[in-house]
């Protein structure tokens, strides 16, 4: 096919050759033909191709020049080849004319010889006949031989100018070169495709070459067939067949020969045993139930439906669990009382403002979610409303409440207050005033009871000190101590041997025995008295660290001859005023403190001995307020402000710093039994302290509106106490005290004496206890003692 | 100095966890860890401290136990919700593809248990982890009858499926069948609600609620898919309560059950109970048939001839049909008296059965139910006590011990239906339009004893067969008073008189009323009113005396203040007489010198009253006086709820007093 490709092209530059070449025939030969069916002309040219090959070219070729003409052919050949433009048709055309020019150049004698000819007739025209026929004159076309070999010489350019080239549509040329030649249409692409369509192309043409051997390319019938299958998609080799009937290798056919000449195995004859063990698998399946044959789906749904549920017994091995800690239980709902029976009692049934009420609240604000009502007979009882809601809200509760354990207190009321011994219990504890002792003169400081119970002792403001008989409430006896100092406490000795009364006034303090009418008690009180004073001259003297001379904490001496005819015996001096007296268990000691003292605030004192000791360098907890001996064990308490402290006198150490709470201790008082204490404060408040417990009390007890003055125990037998304020009154408590040590001691205040008037702010003073009886004594700020019982 | 202690590592904050961590933790959707949580029994917690259980700043609502969800977290139940899930994500992409033939294959293996009523899983283990035991699950007990007696008797609707609703109704039944065999129904009461029923098995008591016969309404917003979880666990646990309860009588279970005649509405009378052969070793074949006529093909014929045959021989075979047939199965868990063979020994309390037996109160009877009266129940209640004879009219469905009215071994017969005045006088021929055997409505069998139905009840709670004719038909029936309260000391208690339960003053205050009254009686009721309301008054105040002193400390004052109060009674005392006077002056009757004499003692009584009141009052003022602040406080707390029951039983009292008075009135 290639090669007939290659054919098709040189004829097609056959043709260009031609063209040209007709052309300048034309041109040179017959300018009066038409050139109306040129294009018929080139076709006829084509079409005797063959033929008239030779003859193009040998038209003027003239004789032995043929070779040449040839020559020339093969050049115009290769020119068409390497300018295959329509527009370097037209240079074609020109090298053509060139070429002829060269030609007759060239071959110029042959030529001169026409020219001579012609020019023998005449020089350089002819004469023609134009259209008309008149004459023409022809000349020669002058040639203007332009001597350069100018390669890049002038395309003919067209000369028509700025006209659109449709106005040369029906005609042949498409307009004029430089020289006013026609220039003509080059050969469109109609035209050439209709050439080769009628062009019959070989079969298997391909228009390739064949690199190996040069020659065109041609498709074999076979290939051709190939390319053929492949397009339509069939199996490209030939008589291949996709199905083929199967070949039945392994057939029911008994062969003849076995194909392998071993014996046949034992396991051949033998029962598989992992057979017979799926098989056994799947039958115990089947026993069991676990494979069920089948059954269509709708029936085996059916059957779903009507199974019962397995039963058994759930709890048959039941262990009870200890319950955990973490798990509320839910509570039951409250079983229904009267109220919510059909037919309840008539005062059950809301009155018509209950029901308004019950019907105006909210839903959520109503105490019961119903209204109690009656119906006259069951018939007439409906269905309840909100039973299904209810049910739905006791779901809710059980799965979205939080639960919360609370201990219902279900006890009553009653049983937390204290179990309170009852009044007649408590009884009996003083209540009235029975007694009234007047005659002193301003403020009673100080009351005493001695204890035998019969003698009151009492001091005050007017620097006396008076006793009276406690049953009569006669004066019995007195003696004026001081006429500026007021008495600021009075004490007797404790004990029966003797009736001996201890004063303190400012710095001193006075031992008196007063006269009572028993000749033998006062000889025996005197003995006692008077035992100390060979010990007093034999003491020795003590000195401060730089020999001088120290002064004794106090100074024993006889009060003087006025004093001790009335029955005074004994004074001593410490070094600062004294406020307390305190006398140990067995009247042999007695301390007293002197709150401005500094360091020797505090002072012991030996009767029997005339001797005076301080037992503290430094007191901690400023100024000392009060002492107090322990009734029973060789304690001593010290009271500062603030604090308690509790000492060993033996071992001299402190046991233990009670802490009352309160700002300002005025009184202390112990227990008979010795593990308890009061104290009483001037912030209002009587602290009750547990020795054996904490430091802390154990009750404070604020009955009182004005400071507490004094605070005693019943030193007998009966469980009471009191205290005194300025507030003018005594209050009276009884206090049960146990030996067990899991219950505290059970406090009942009992009663509240009044009758003291208050003198400038100032109330009770002093309260004293009778030692047998029930019985209070209190002296008050209005100069007057008053028996209770 | 001890470690550190980081914030957010102990206490609080660890013990407790929110929902939505719970929720994420379990990884599963919210309404299955409803599901768990109401099946596992898990609830939610108050933290002591909600600030620091909660990590986060907004207030979270709800918090759960760490721990309880670490005890979820091992729940094979959660696998199962989770396969359910993966299924119905699979379904839903099938269905997302259009393959239905697939999905429909899917859709068989799913549990529609909102369909068929039954889940694929089964929750016995769950409910042998919440209860170890057996007593625990009785225990338990209440909410789960309450709940599937209510679903027996709700309409089915598509949350409630049919199939879920007959087998509560199923499962109820058989506990009633058990409560009957056994005899443990002990209690029973017809509130506004429903009826209340009490039994006691095993040493518990056990109370439910069960609503009337009605259409249920449901009102509000009622979630059944909550209700639903419920009673699935409810369902499985009765089922197997049940099974051993049956077990524990000797019983099979589940009892035989006939079909035909629960859709004929014979209810407890369709079920046939069997011994349990392995149980029962004595040779009597122990067929306990639950209701008389239970093998009879028809109840009409069979009633006839049971008729016939008992009017041969009427007493014989009452007699033999009184003997229980359960009791081979009673001795077991009887407790055995212990008497002291000789004298010297320690003697040891004993729960004593009370001689009546309460389970066979009704044995010698035969009940005949009219057709107005709520069957289900009288039956359930009537059998529970031992009678084993009921008939009732053939409306009322299948399983009747007769039908026919006129059966003469009938000894009671139930009516709820009043008197109709003009009927007497007719015969009882025609105007019932009913069957022939019907009775017209007033006629009377003679030798019967006709009754109301809440003699059944009155009976049963009291242990005794009540007077009859307190309950005749057209009787005002006396009231009906719950058996669950328990009296406690100085609550109101309507059975007792008025007299023995109102403190003194109350009832000074009330004979001076009544005297007033009844001087007033003439009056104009207007005059009277304002006087009531004075007294009324004046008891509060001493009331508040008694009770209330706590809350002022003074008591000086409040005495005072009451006896302001006497002197002002005094003064209207005084008033009231001079009035009386003029009064007797124009009508021209004798003063009434001796009621005076009587009024001036009661004064002196309520004067002693009023001082005793006073001393009281201060003796609490004394002791409270010793109390430290926290207690008082409790203790005042505690005076105030007190007060208020008392405020209440007052209210009652005085209601009930002014409709005592009401009535004596009217009958002068």
């Amino acid at each position: 096919m290639g090669s007939a490709k290659a054919n098709l092209k040189r004829k097609a530059s056959n043709i260009e050759a031609n063209d040209p070449a007709t052309t300048v025939k034309i041109a040179q030969d017959s300018d009066s033909e038409d050139f109306g069916d040129f294009g018929d002309g080139i076709l006829n040219a084509v079409l005797d191709d063959e033929d008239s090959e030779d003859d193009s070219y040998s038209f003027d070729g003239e004789g032995g020049d043929s070779d040449d003409g040839e020559e020339t052919g093969s050049e115009y050949d290769i020119a068409s080849e390497d300018i295959p433009t329509d527009d370097e048709g037209g240079e074609n055309k020109l090298a053509l004319t060139n070429g002829t020019t060269d030609l007759d150049k060239g071959e110029g004698e042959g030529e001169d010889e026409d020219e001579d000819e012609d020019e023998d007739d005449q020089s350089n025209y002819r004469i023609e006949k134009d259209a008309n026929g008149g004459i023409r004159y022809v000349y020669d076309e002058i040639d203007p031989v332009y001597d350069s070999d100018d390669s890049d010489a002038q395309d003919p350019t067209n000369t028509i100018g700025d006209i659109p080239l449709s106005f040369y549509d029906s005609y042949p040329h498409i307009g004029y070169d430089i020289n006013g030649k026609k220039i003509l249409r080059p050969a469109t692409g109609d035209a050439l495709d209709s050439l080769l369509d009628s062009i019959e192309l070989p079969e298997g043409w391909t228009g390739l070459t064949d690199p190996e051997t040069g020659k065109p390319l041609n498709l074999s019938r076979d290939e051709l067939e190939l390319l053929r299958r492949v397009q339509m998609k069939e199996v490209p080799q030939e008589g291949y067949d996709m199905y083929p009937d199967t070949v039945e290798w392994y057939t029911s056919h008994v062969e003849q020969f076995p194909l392998s000449a071993a014996p046949e195995p034992k396991r051949r004859f033998v029962p598989s045993k992992h057979e017979a063990k799926r098989v056994m698998k799947l039958v115990k399946a089947i026993r069991e139930g676990r494979i069920l044959p089948y059954k269509p789906p709708e029936e085996r749904e059916k059957e779903e439906e009507q199974e019962d549920e397995v039963h058994y017994d759930l709890w048959a091995d039941e262990t009870p669990r200890p319950p955990n800690v973490m798990h509320i239980p839910a509570p039951k709902t409250a079983p229904p009382g009267y109220d919510l029976s059909y037919n309840p009692p008539a005062e059950y049934l809301p009155t018509n403002s209950e029901r308004k009420a019950w019907e105006g609240t909210d839903p959520e604000e109503r105490e019961k979610t119903y209204l109690p009502q009656k119906y006259d007979s069951l018939r007439r009882t409906p269905a309840y409303d909100g039973f299904v809601k209810e049910r739905f809200e006791r779901c809710l509760d059980l799965y979205l409440a939080p639960r919360v354990r609370k201990t219902r207190l279900n006890i009553d009321p009653t049983s937390l207050l204290p179990k309170l011994p009852r009044p007649e219990e408590l009884r009996p504890f003083p209540t009235v005033a029975s007694i009234e002792f007047t005659g002193h003169d301003g403020r009673v400081r100080s009351v005493s009871i001695d204890s035998s119970g019969q003698w009151l002792a009492s001091g005050g403001d007017d620097g006396t000190v008076r006793v009276w008989g406690l049953s009569d409430g006669k004066q019995q006896w007195q003696v004026k101590l001081s006429s500026e100092d007021p008495v600021d406490v009075v004490r007797w000795r404790p004990g029966q041997d003797g009736l001996i009364l201890s004063a303190a006034v400012g710095e001193d303090i006075y031992l008196m025995i007063p006269s009572t009418m028993n000749p033998e008690l006062e000889q025996a009180s005197r003995a006692i008295l008077d035992a100390g004073f060979g010990y007093a001259s034999n003491a020795k003297q003590q000195t401060t660290a730089t020999g001088a001379r120290k002064d004794p904490p106090a100074k024993w001496a006889r009060p003087g001859a006025r004093l001790e005819n009335e029955g005074v015996l004994l004074k001593a001096t410490v070094r600062s005023p004294i406020k307390t007296i305190d006398w140990h268990r067995r009247g042999d000691f007695f301390c007293t403190v002197s709150p401005t003292g500094q360091r020797s605030a505090v002072a012991i004192h030996t009767l029997s001995k005339h001797l005076t000791q301080i037992p503290f360098r430094k007191l901690p907890g400023g100024a000392p307020q009060t002492a107090s001996f322990h009734p029973s064990r060789s304690l001593f308490f010290v009271a500062t402000q603030r604090t308690i402290r509790c000492y060993d006198l033996q071992r001299q150490e402190l046991v233990k710093t009670i802490q009352p709470g309160c700002r300002w201790i005025s009184s202390l008082d112990i227990h008979p039994g010795g593990d308890h204490l009061i104290a009483g404060s001037y912030d209002r408040r009587l602290l009750w302290h547990d020795l054996e417990m904490s430091a802390r009390p154990y009750k404070t007890l604020r009955f009182h509106e004005q400071a507490i003055r004094s605070v005693k125990f019943h030193p007998g037998s009966y469980p009471l106490f009191a205290d005194c304020s300025d507030d003018g009154t005594l209050q009276i408590f009884h206090s049960k005290v146990v030996n067990d040590l899991m219950e505290g001691p059970t406090i009942t205040p009992v009663k509240m004496l009044s009758g003291h008037r208050v003198v400038n702010r100032i109330g009770v003073t002093d309260v004293t206890w009778h030692p047998h009886h029930p019985w209070i004594v209190s002296g008050g700020a209005d100069g007057t003692c008053r028996l209770w019982t | 100095m001890g470690r550190i202690k980081k914030k957010g590592e102990a206490g609080n904050a660890k013990n407790y966890i929110t929902r939505t961590q719970a929720v994420k933790k379990l990884q599963i959707s919210l309404p299955d860890f409803r599901k768990l949580c109401i099946w596992k029994g898990i609830f939610p917690r108050e933290p002591r401290s909600r600030k620091k259980a909660s990590k986060s700043s907004t207030a979270s609502t709800t918090f759960y136990y760490a721990k309880d969800i670490q005890f979820l977290l091992h729940e094979p139940l959660l696998q199962k919700f989770r396969e359910q899930k993966t299924l119905e994500k699979k379904i839903a992409k099938a269905l997302g593809r259009g393959d239905l033939s697939d999905a429909s294959r899917l859709e068989r293996n799913a549990t529609r248990p909102e369909k068929t009523g039954k889940p694929r899983y089964t929750l016995d283990t769950v409910i042998r982890d919440r209860y170890p035991t057996f007593v625990d699950a009785l225990r338990d007990l209440d909410d789960c009858l309450s709940m599937l007696f209510l679903f027996a008797n709700l309409p089915s609707t598509s949350t409630v499926p049919a199939k879920m609703i007959a087998r509560c109704e199923r499962l109820c039944l058989e506990f009633q069948h058990y409560l009957i065999a056994s005899q443990s129904l002990r209690k029973s009461f017809l509130s506004i609600k429903g009826i209340y029923y009490q039994a006691n098995i095993q040493g518990e008591d056990i109370l439910w609620l069960v609503p009337y016969k009605f259409n249920q309404r449901v009102v509000g917003d009622v979630d059944f898919r909550i209700m639903g979880t419920f009673v699935e666990f409810y369902m499985t646990l009765l089922g197997f309560v049940n099974f051993r309860l049956y077990t524990s009588v000797g019983l099979k279970y589940p009892p035989k059950f006939d079909e035909n005649k629960d859709n004929e509405a014979a209810e407890l009378g369709a079920f046939k109970l069997e011994g349990n052969h392995a149980a029962t070793t004595s040779s009597e074949p122990a067929q306990v048939t639950a209701s008389d006529s239970a093998a009879q093909p028809d109840p009409e014929t069979q009633a006839e001839v049971n008729k016939l045959i008992r009017q041969m021989k009427d007493a014989a075979v009452e007699g033999d049909r009184t003997e229980p047939t359960v009791d081979t199965d009673e001795p077991t868990d009887a407790i055995d008296k212990f008497e002291p063979a000789a004298p010297g020994g320690d003697v040891l309390p004993q729960p004593t059965y009370s001689s009546g037996e309460p389970g066979s109160l009704f044995a010698n009877c035969t009940f005949y139910l009219s057709r107005e009266t709520p069957r289900q129940s009288l039956e359930f209640i009537i059998r529970a006590f031992g009678c084993k004879r009921i008939g009732w009219d053939s409306v009322l469905g299948e399983g009747a011990y007769t039908t026919n009215e006129q059966d003469p071994s009938i000894t009671h017969q139930i009516v709820d239906r009043p008197i109709i005045q003009a009927a007497t006088e007719e015969d009882g021929d025609g105007e019932d339009n009913q069957t022939s055997q019907k009775l017209s409505p007033n006629q009377r069998i003679p030798g019967r004893i006709y009754i109301q139905p809440q003699w059944v009840w009155d009976s049963v709670n009291d242990e005794e067969l009540k007077r009859p004719d307190e309950y005749a038909p057209g009787a005002q029936l006396p009231p009906h008073l719950s058996p669950f309260v328990q009296n406690t000391q100085g609550a109101y208690d309507p059975t007792l008189p008025l007299k023995d339960q109102e403190p003194e003053g109350e009832a000074l205050e009330d004979s001076d009323d009544e005297e007033v009254d009844g001087d007033e009686e003439e009056d104009s009721f207007a005059v009277k009113k304002p006087k009531a309301a004075a007294d009324g008054m004046d008891v509060d105040i001493s009331d508040d005396e008694e009770d209330e002193a706590d809350d002022t400390f003074g008591g000086f004052s409040e005495g005072e203040k009451s006896a302001e109060g006497e002197e002002d009674d005094d003064e209207e005392d005084d008033e009231l007489r001079n009035q009386q006077e003029l009064q007797a002056e124009l009508s021209g009757k004798p003063v009434k010198q001796a009621k005076a004499g009587a009024r001036s003692q009661k004064l002196e009584a309520k004067k002693k009253l009023v001082l005793k009141a006073k001393e009281e009052a201060e003796e609490i003022e004394r002791a409270k006086g010793m109390l430290s602040k926290k207690k008082r406080k409790l203790f005042e707390q505690m005076q105030y709820t007190n007060n208020k029951k008392s405020a209440e039983d007052q209210k009652l009292r005085e209601k009930r007093r002014k409709l005592e008075k009401q009535k004596a009135r009217a009958k002068a």
